[in-house]
């Protein structure tokens, strides 16, 4: 399937760990996940809504997430997400994950 | 698993999600417009701009779409509606396939349903799997005190018994019926778990109760809702009514066994088979090695009979009561290897079915080639159409299955109803079950596939630019595959018109044949006293000679008699060494023995061909007699005169001289297929025989008009006795039922097979007509009279028959030899009248089936045939 497309620019599979990360704090709608992940990466990280969607949806099926409808900050129809119980585990899984590889990378790095 | 769920939920609302997901997009896009309009953009521009920024949402909308998506079903989905449009556009077709597999999957899936019922359904009992059926010293039952000794010696979790084949008279009103009755221990219920409907089980203490059966209940006390704790007089005794069973119960013995009643087996003289619930995790064989062990402790206690050396541990047998192991014991061989065949018989006729699916989708395939080959050039790939194809034969298949379950559910319905002449009542219960339904859905899938597997290969094999360039008329010598359909049709139903021409010959066999006693002018009268009425022998005798004078003074009888067992009906059979005074040498035979009163053979016609018949005067006390049948006499006596001679049974001791008086000449004794069997017949009034169950036999010229009488003049003798009275031909039921069953299951399925085979004949031929109207006509035209035209038709019928029954005969000759098994010994199976009557009716419905389109092909007319396109 498609799913070579969707993965962002840095490292691959790092997606659903920060979206899963960004919804730890409490329900979010898409475009404020995207924001608020820009804003803690001090804009360095932008999620294109190209594949930001498809990712939640994958996640939704996958059964991290739940969606539901609600009324935004500024009283719009919007779509919350939120973590599951699967989904907090996952998240746990894929940082504790992250920080070995991380750790592994700079061992490497600092070696050569 | 959740996962699946979600995706199928997903699959049930996708319109929603579409609108959901739109709703979404806009959601974002005006967020961010809000943002920039913020910073100071002017809204339009800003709703633009944010619009830019989002990107092609048509992509992202195909990606969040296709995280939802289950592909193989969705396109399985599209092709099944696909399939479903291009079924409504061709409806002769469709019903033509769905007609021939719904005939053939009806009757296979009922076969299989009544195989599952007779050998796989589970009794009424809690955990069959630890029930066990157990004989001992090679008897099918034991007597109670050996019973009792081998419960209490507690070797399994508990041990009760059971007697299937006992009778009883139940008083109601001012008349008696006799009942068929399951005699149980006390404790039967409790150990094999029985559950009832209404009321309790019999429990151990109970004393005289009695549960009754669903049936009883309601056919004979009209369904009473207060006849717990009602009596019944049974015997002369009060049974108290305990409980009711279940509709849907069945005995452990199964093959649709029914008894009225359940009473328990308190006479001292009753015999039980025995039935063991094993611990938790005992194997059988562990159980065999227990039950030997306790039977080396009982011939201690009770010495077995049968002479020196011989063991109640001998001959001892632990038979699971269901499933496999079941059926692999050595009585149930004959009954599986009948349904195996069965089995794949409708096997046969369900592949027949599926050729001629295949035969009208490949007609279809060749009418459709350039729509698939158009298919094909614009980049579908060949597995996508095969595809496409085969969802065609699985929606066909699954419309045929979905008919032929109708069709099942109504003969499954059918047989349960049947009442078979049978002396034991019997009852089916054939429910579909979730047994029915995997093997349906396999049944559905393999059909497809046997269907549609070939025709989608063949149909997308040649190449685009051929397909594309001939026309449909053009195309020549793709007969072929058709041809050797119609060929493999009409030679598996040789096969199948054989096996069921060979059963209904049997059949006729059967009927035709003489039992070897006059059945046309006997009548059988059956009292069975209460036997706690009759405690002496002399009660019992003088109710027998007081009948025998009444019968033998009534108008139209000429003769009367009394026999221990009626033949054809019940059997009695002994094994013993014999040794005769012209031979030291004792030999051991198995013949049947029967004890018969004075002028026996003169009622029932059979010939007495040296010596004399029993006379009154062979009494207790006078030197005992024999009479003996041609069989019996030739393997004693070789071809002396054995009239005068005496033989003696050596085992357990040796016996007092037995003096031979009269040769019979041989009969049938139990079935109509047996063959030479040897019979000693005992006089009846000098055995130790006080039975309860008295067959008198009466000779009349004119059976049907005195059976009343006879009923009358017997119950005058005692009101409680039940009485039951019929010609002999009525009672012969029983031993033409095998072959009847035989013929009626076989016979259909060969006429199903011949049914199908001829559509597919006919269907093949009717194509070919019409692909060829162009060439009838031109040959018309050019002045070919009709002859030659029906010449032509004919000589490709004769072609594919001529194949299919050559085929087909010689797969018959070999495949038909193991059915000898189920054929009375004068019926071979390569008897060249049955295959001669094969042929002939092949012939005469491949004629019929040639005609039709022998009749179009002469109509044609050139004119029109040519300008046809």
């Amino acid at each position: 399937m498609a799913q070579e497309s969707t993965i962002p620019e840095f490292l691959p599979g790092t997606l659903y760990m920060l979206v899963l990360r960004t919804l730890a704090r409490g329900p979010l709608h898409g475009y404020a996940i995207s924001r608020r992940i820009k804003e803690s990466s001090e804009d360095a990280l932008e999620i294109e809504e190209g594949s930001l969607y498809p990712a939640l949806n994958r996640m939704l099926v996958k059964g991290w997430l739940t969606a539901e409808w609600g009324i935004s900050e500024n009283h719009r129809k919007a779509r919350f997400y939120q973590l599951t119980e699967d989904g907090r585990r996952q998240l746990e899984r894929e940082s504790s994950q992250f920080d070995r590889l991380i750790r592994a990378i700079q061992l490497v790095m600092r070696s050569a | 698993m959740k996962e699946i769920l979600r995706r199928l939920a997903y699959l049930r609302r996708r319109n929603r999600f579409n609108r959901e997901l739109d709703d979404e997009i806009e959601f974002h896009v005006q967020m961010r417009a809000d943002e920039l309009e913020k910073a100071g953009m002017p809204q339009t521009e800003a709703v633009r701009r944010a619009r830019r920024e989002f990107g092609s949402s048509v992509r992202m909308r195909e990606q969040t779409r296709a995280a939802w998506q289950i592909h193989w079903l969705e396109d399985l989905l599209s092709d099944l509606r696909y399939a479903l449009r291009a079924l409504r556009r061709n409806p002769g077709f469709a019903a033509a396939a769905i007609f021939s597999l719904a005939l053939g999957i009806g009757a296979n899936t009922t076969i299989f349903s009544l195989t599952m019922e007779f050998l796989f359904s589970q009794p009424s009992c809690r955990d069959p799997q630890t029930l066990a059926s157990m004989q001992i010293g090679g008897n099918s039952h034991a007597y109670m005190p050996h019973y009792r000794f081998l419960r209490d010696a507690h070797i399994f979790e508990g041990l009760a018994g059971s007697n299937e084949e006992s009778e009883s008279n139940w008083r109601f009103g001012n008349d008696t019926y006799r009942l068929q009755v399951m005699r149980v221990t006390e404790n039967f219920f409790h150990v094999v778990g029985v559950p009832v409907a209404m009321g309790r089980p019999m429990e151990p203490g109970d004393g005289d109760v009695v549960v009754l059966s669903d049936r009883f209940w309601r056919a004979r006390l009209a369904a009473d809702p207060n006849v717990l704790g009602k009596a019944l007089v049974i015997d002369g005794r009060p049974y108290t009514v305990s409980g009711v069973l279940p509709r849907n119960h069945r005995t452990v013995l199964g093959f649709g066994f029914a008894p009225e009643l359940y009473l328990p087996a308190s006479r001292e003289s009753d015999i039980v088979a025995l039935i063991a619930r094993l611990p938790e995790g005992m194997s059988m064989r562990a159980a065999y090695a227990r039950l030997v062990a306790a039977c080396k402790q009982l011939d201690k206690v009770y010495p077995p009979d049968w002479g020196p050396g011989s063991s109640w541990a001998n001959n001892v047998e632990v038979v699971p009561v269901a499933g496999m192991e079941r059926l692999k014991s050595l009585n149930m061989i004959p009954f599986t290897a009948f349904f195996g065949m069965l089995m794949i018989v409708v096997g046969l006729v369900l592949l027949i079915a599926c050729a001629n699916v295949s035969s009208l989708l490949l007609a279809r395939a060749s009418a459709r080639r350039q729509e698939l080959a158009i298919r094909l050039a614009i980049g579908a790939g060949r597995g996508r159409i095969v595809r496409q194809l085969l969802a065609e034969s699985l929606l066909l298949a699954l419309l045929g299955t979905c008919a032929g379950l109708v069709l099942n559910l109504w003969l499954s319905g059918v047989m349960n109803r049947v009442q078979l002449p049978l002396p034991i009542p019997m009852q089916l219960l054939i429910q579909p079950d979730w047994r029915l339904l995997l093997y349906s859905m396999a049944v559905a899938l393999v059909s497809a596939l046997a269907a549609g597997l070939m025709p989608a290969l063949k149909a997308t094999r040649e190449g685009v630019s051929t397909a594309l360039k001939l026309t449909d008329r053009q195309v020549g010598g793709r007969w072929t595959l058709r041809n050797a359909l119609v060929v493999g049709q009409l030679a598996v139903s040789v096969v199948l018109l054989t096996t069921g021409f060979l059963f209904v010959r049997n059949m006729t066999k059967v009927m035709s044949m003489s039992p070897g006693f006059d059945a046309e002018h006997t009548v059988w009268a059956y009292m069975r006293l209460v036997p706690e009425k009759y405690t002496t022998v002399e009660q019992n005798r003088s109710v027998i000679s007081n009948a025998l004078s009444e019968l033998r003074a009534m108008p139209g009888v000429g003769a009367a008699s009394i026999a221990g067992v009626v033949p054809l009906n019940d059997n009695w059979v002994n094994m013993l060494d014999i040794r005769t005074d012209l031979n030291d040498q004792p030999i051991r035979l198995r013949f049947h023995n029967n004890n018969v009163g004075p002028d026996y053979f003169r009622t029932m016609g059979i010939p007495i061909l040296e010596g004399r018949e029993f006379v009154l005067s062979d009494q207790k006390g006078s030197p005992e007699v024999a009479i003996i049948n041609e069989n019996m006499s030739r393997r004693l006596f070789g071809e002396r005169n054995p009239v005068g001679h005496t033989f003696r049974y050596t085992a357990p001791t040796l016996s007092a001289p037995v003096t031979v008086v009269g040769v019979a000449k041989n009969s049938k004794y139990f079935t109509l297929g047996e063959e030479n069997p040897l019979a000693l017949y005992m006089a009846y009034f000098q055995a130790d025989l006080s039975t309860a169950n008295l067959h008198f036999l009466v000779r009349a010229s004119r059976p049907q008009d005195v059976v009343k009488e006879i009923a009358q003049t017997m119950g005058r003798l005692d009101a409680s006795a039940a009485i039951e009275v019929k010609p002999m031909r009525d009672a012969m039921g029983f031993a033409f039922l095998p072959s009847r069953i035989g013929a009626a299951l076989l016979g259909s399925m060969g006429l199903l097979g011949l049914a199908l085979a001829s559509i597919g004949l006919y269907g093949v031929l009717a194509y070919a007509v019409s692909r060829r109207i162009r060439e009838i006509g031109l040959r018309i035209a050019l002045g070919a009279d009709s002859r030659a035209i029906v010449g032509m038709v004919v000589r490709q019928s004769l072609s594919l028959v001529i194949i299919g029954v050559a085929i087909g005969l010689g797969i018959a000759v070999f495949a038909t030899r193991p059915l000898a098994m189920f054929l009375v010994p004068e019926l071979s199976p390569t008897d060249p009248a049955t295959f001669l009557g094969v042929v002939g009716v092949l012939v005469a419905v491949a004629v019929a089936a040639t005609l039709g389109p022998a009749l179009r092909a002469v109509r044609v007319d050139p004119m029109t045939a040519l300008r046809y396109e």
